[in-house]
């Protein structure tokens, strides 16, 4: 039990920034993600004995994502979009012809990203951010590999789409 | 390949995805052709835009501190649980026995919690937190040594956020023990430890008199934690002990 202790605390404790960052990508906030990430080390300990691979990293962001979509699915009946939350209530209003800044940029990301289902969401967070191959999401996420890369493809290209979108918003000055 | 084709592979080739054979059919089309190129730039562009915006997050102090409770917690009842199997127990009794080891029981570390508590509430209303003020390890362990016939481990916490303010000599159950008082912000954390001549003190932790106590054990010493801070704050000072190895681990 002690050995298990050590093996959590030096294997899993040191990804607890990523296993957050994930949870925040996945559920919006802060509040939600610590109750995700709880769960999920929970979960961790209790199976710790199973775990036979090398990348400890993988296999606890796996067990986040998992929790992740047990947590949308009973707290967001209707919608699985969620709302970054510096992303929120912010109406980005410029005049069309203007450049954006750097700043109002970033906004427009988070807040398409906000937009994204949480496939999209998942998907992106897991290769552009985490890094993993195709091979580990087909694995983790139990896709056939032609599913990875239409699903990457077509996240990718809607995250441009509700950019877009935002920047519209933003020159028309709606509201959402 | 055409240009439709191309489009079908351009995320796996910008993932660095394809096998040698395809990469090279997309690499003779780029070269011919302007057009995906220039697609192939703009892709590249909004990468690195996205990597470098995209939302990072960090996990707030208070988190880390929550789930090293609860893992602790657990492994605290599987441990009970296991101690309660009667014939488990049994053998444990009949092994220790035999090696002429006395192993205490949760109920004394209880009643020795109980008296570290009063020593604790002790020394703050008489304004008596030590004997000896000093958080040089120079100084406290040859008083120590002078003063009980041993040198407790002397873990410098102030990184961390607990700065050492000096020792004291106590008694717990008619028994030496090393007191080492701790600050963190305007409280005091003190810790009570002995060799472990007599056996080992049993793992638990206790809430008695307004104070969370932890107790445990090692081949090196026997530990008791008493402080008022929050739960959180007490379990990173046990983590931050830990974390230094001379006080073995909890």
């Amino acid at each position: 039990m002690r050995q298990n202790q050590l093996l959590f605390e030096e294997l899993l404790l040191p990804h607890l920034d990523g296993a957050y960052n994930l949870a925040r990508w996945l559920v919006g906030t802060d509040q939600d993600a610590q109750a995700v990430v709880r769960e999920a080390y929970n979960q961790a300990w209790a199976e710790l004995g199973e775990f036979r691979g090398t990348d400890a990293r993988a296999w606890l962001l796996t067990i986040v994502r998992n929790r992740a979509g047990t947590w949308m699915r009973a707290h967001s009946k209707h919608s699985r979009t969620i709302q970054f939350e510096e992303a929120s209530n912010v109406v980005l209003s410029r005049k069309p012809s203007l450049k954006p800044s750097p700043e109002e940029r970033k906004r427009e990301l988070h807040q398409a990203l906000s937009r994204l289902p949480f496939e999209f969401r998942e998907i992106l967070a897991l290769r552009d951010i985490e890094g993993w191959s195709y091979g580990q999401l087909a694995s983790a996420l139990s896709l056939p590999s032609d599913t990875v890369i239409s699903r990457l493809s077509e996240a990718r290209l809607r995250l441009r789409q509700e950019m877009t979108e935002v920047q519209r918003r933003g020159s028309e000055g709606v509201r959402e | 390949m055409n240009c439709e084709e191309f489009d079908h592979f351009l995320d796996p080739y910008l993932d660095r995805e394809l096998d040698p054979g395809k990469l090279s059919q997309l690499e003779q089309h780029l070269s011919d052709c302007p057009v995906c190129r220039s697609l192939v730039q703009e892709c590249l562009d909004f990468r690195s835009f996205f990597r470098s915006n995209a939302p990072v997050y960090t996990a707030p102090p208070r988190l880390r501190a929550n789930v090293l409770a609860t893992v602790r917690r657990e492994r605290l009842k599987s441990e009970l649980a296991i101690s309660r199997r009667p014939r488990i127990y049994a053998a444990a009794v009949l092994f220790f026995g035999l090696a002429a080891l006395t192993i205490f029981l949760p109920g004394n570390a209880k009643e020795l919690s109980g008296q570290a508590v009063a020593r604790y509430t002790q020394s703050l209303t008489t304004n008596h937190l030590v004997d000896i003020a000093s958080s040089d390890q120079q100084v406290l362990g040859p008083w120590f040594a002078t003063k009980l016939n041993f040198t407790p481990p002397l873990a410098d916490l102030r990184a961390p956020g607990y700065p050492l303010l000096g020792g004291r000599a106590d008694v717990l159950q008619n028994r030496p023990v090393a007191t080492l008082v701790y600050q963190h912000r305007n409280s005091i954390v003190t810790l009570f430890c002995w060799p472990p001549n007599n056996g080992l003190l049993a793992k638990g932790n206790h809430f008695i008199k307004g104070c969370d106590v932890y107790t445990w054990g090692n081949a090196a010493c026997n530990y008791i934690v008493v402080s008022k801070l929050d739960k959180h704050e007490t379990d990173a000072f046990v983590d931050s002990l830990r974390a230094r190895g001379e006080s073995g681990s909890y």
